[in-house]
């Protein structure tokens, strides 16, 4: 049932998008122009697709040092009352829509979070990432990637927390008795055993951080323009979003690109998830 | 000559006796630890008229880092330093997320309670722009809307979800394996491509026109691994015995199933639909592209349909104060619902739990 749902969805994709790829060819991934007004327009989805990545990375590097902390608490170090109050707030962060986060990064978070790229930026410009030309703050990766994380770390988090619990007890207790400290136990026992799953937790987020579009829509100033590594520079992509964004106006031969560019999000999020999965699994044998 | 026995016990190691709960003396010296380098940052901060954020990264955490540190190194010598360090830097870590999740919530809460009054659940869209006073109009044809979307959806996933679920857990298939991955790859397909897969089969290709019927079905991909996923944890917690014993007796298999499995897990598969529809109860992309939106209270499921997640996308676009306090207060009923499935899934899951130790004395 579940296979016959995702091979539909490949199915019927390819088949209303195949006229927009035939037209555009191996460029739609790879140039960087978006033109519906040539004659044949041209549609090409570059820098949305290499967007979407350096958010998902952004959000993934701000997400994984929260989430594993929260795990290690949770686990390890809280009282077994003060783990349950995490827990359940964690999932309630974890079962708030995107919507609502989206607004909440909009209106609230937006302006605070520029504020600290203008901090970056002030003194830390000379690094690439954080060179930027401009007065305006709003709308970079950056803030976008921030969002991100707020949505990805209660999947991380609740993955490396499986994956912590059902840790082998033995081993921790006799690095302990080793001498070791709360330090090298955690770097030399925990993080190495349960590297994996959080590997395939990590992927899991990245997913998700993938697919991510109305929160980002808000936030993102999407310009169709590579912005390689300049994660405070207030231009960006993101294939989901620039689909949701572009959809309104959109004529027949730009909704059969805009259907072609969700084909190219779905293989792409189908192979992280698909990797992500298998790693989880393996990292999980008492699940079998 | 007599050998001299030094008999003088000697002094124990102060860390010897790990057990030992923390005295007064111990917990003095974690609050000394915590609250100094909060008070010395916020003296250097404000001397010197840094950003709160600057203060926070360049002189509080290194001076909480330093302090407990050295703490530490007082009470367990080198190693003590590491450990230090690394409990200051996961509270940190941990702190931010609490903080982050506090600004949502509360930010929701007040913004949104402004807007929260009975016309506003009650009144629909009609006649109402982007700067009409807030004493007219309201969001209940969206919540309306939602409401039905979400039980079409809920009314196609429980024979999926659950289908999937027994599979995995009832059957000794080799595909297991392969479908228990594929599931959870499903779990993260965007909300978009679902939408768009709705779109290109069923408007594109002139089936069907914008409808809340089409909504609900990009919604199920988006509800099927959640419902999927948990019912087969469910499933799983039922003991053997109970299904073989039933077995033994001599049901087939569709009976023990049903009469006895199936009652024996009815309330963890309750959650997972619960928490299916609390995943899928904002989702706003897949409606957007397949549900669009009205002003007025529909019930025609083949027609046009609002939503409340399209209604916040819709007021936030404006820009205008009272279409964003109209959001948040959207923002808050979804919240409000949201948080209502989850109670009542945590109280189902709570009561099982109880159950089941109870049958462990």
């Amino acid at each position: 049932m579940a296979v016959s749902i995702v091979g539909l969805i490949l199915i019927f994709l390819f088949a209303s998008s195949w006229p927009a790829l035939q037209q555009q060819g191996f460029g739609f991934v790879t140039g960087s122009t978006w033109d519906s007004s040539q004659d044949p327009p041209v549609f090409q989805l570059g820098p949305m697709i290499w967007g979407s990545f350096l958010i998902a990375f952004n959000g993934v590097i701000l997400a994984v040092p929260m989430a594993i902390s929260i795990a290690y608490l949770i686990v390890f170090m809280f009282s077994s009352r003060m783990s349950k109050v995490a827990t359940v707030l964690i999932d309630l962060l974890a079962s708030t829509p995107s919507i609502v986060i989206g607004l909440w990064g909009f209106l609230v978070f937006a302006p605070v979070a520029a504020g600290w790229a203008e901090l970056l930026n002030r003194y830390l410009g000379f690094l690439p990432f954080f060179k930027v030309d401009t007065e305006n703050f709003l709308g970079s990766p950056f803030i976008a990637g921030w969002i991100t994380a707020v949505m990805i770390v209660p999947i991380i988090a609740s993955v490396t927390r499986e994956i912590f619990s059902q840790m082998d007890r033995d081993l921790i207790n006799a690095g302990l008795a080793l001498g070791g400290g709360r330090a090298s136990t955690f770097f030399k026992i925990i993080l190495p055993t349960s590297g994996g799953g959080i590997v395939g937790g990590t992927l899991l987020g990245f997913g998700r951080a993938l697919g991510e579009t109305v929160a980002i829509l808000f936030v993102l100033n999407l310009v169709f323009d590579f912005n390689w590594i300049n994660v405070t520079r207030p231009e960006g992509g993101s294939v989901a979003s620039m689909i949701l964004s572009k959809f309104g106006e959109a004529g027949p031969k730009e909704i059969e690109a805009l259907l072609a560019a969700g084909l190219v999000l779905f293989v792409i999020t189908l192979l992280v998830n698909w990797l992500a999965a298998i790693i989880v699994d393996k990292a999980q044998p008492w699940r079998k | 000559m007599e050998k001299v026995i030094d008999l003088s016990p000697v002094a124990r190691p102060s860390a010897s006796e790990p057990w030992k709960s923390s005295s007064k003396q111990g917990l003095l010296q974690v609050a000394v630890v915590s609250i100094l380098p909060m008070l010395l940052s916020y003296l250097i901060g404000s001397s010197f008229q840094l950003e709160a954020a600057v203060t926070a990264i360049v002189v509080f955490l290194p001076l909480q880092i330093g302090f407990v540190g050295f703490l530490g190194w007082k009470e367990f010598g080198k190693r003590g330093i590491a450990d230090g360090a690394l409990v200051v830097s996961l509270i940190f870590f941990a702190t931010l997320v609490l903080v982050l999740l506090i600004s949502v919530l509360w930010s929701v809460i007040v913004f949104g309670g402004k807007a929260l009054s009975l016309s506003f659940v009650s009144q629909n869209n009609v006649y109402i722009s982007a700067t009409t006073s807030m004493e007219f109009g309201g969001i209940g044809h969206a919540l309306i809307g939602t409401l039905l979307i979400v039980s079409l959806t809920t009314i196609a996933t429980i024979p999926l979800g659950l289908g999937v679920a027994v599979f995995l857990t009832e059957t000794r298939s080799k595909a297991r394996g392969s479908i228990r991955v594929l599931i959870q790859a499903m779990s993260g397909l965007p909300s978009v491509v679902a939408g768009l897969f709705v779109y290109s089969a069923l408007i594109v290709s002139g089936i069907s026109s914008y409808s809340g019927f089409a909504g609900s079905l990009a919604l199920l991909p988006l509800m099927l691994p959640t419902v999927a996923r948990i019912a087969e944890e469910a499933l799983r917690l039922v003991p053997s015995e109970l299904r073989n014993g039933a077995l033994a007796l001599g049901a087939p298999a569709y009976r023990a199933f049903f009469q006895v499995t199936l009652p024996a897990a009815k309330s963890g598969i309750i959650t997972a639909l619960i928490l299916g529809i609390a995943r899928i109860i904002g989702e706003t992309a897949p409606l957007i592209l397949t549900a669009s939106t009205t002003n007025g209270t529909t019930f025609n499921m083949f027609g046009a349909m609002p939503s409340l997640p399209y209604y916040i996308y819709e007021f936030l676009g404006n820009g205008f104060d009272t279409s964003t306090q109209r959001a948040w207060g959207a923002a808050l009923v979804i919240l409000i619902l949201v948080g209502t499935l989850f109670t009542i899934a945590r109280v189902l899951t709570r009561k099982k739990n109880l159950t089941a130790k109870k049958r462990k004395k």
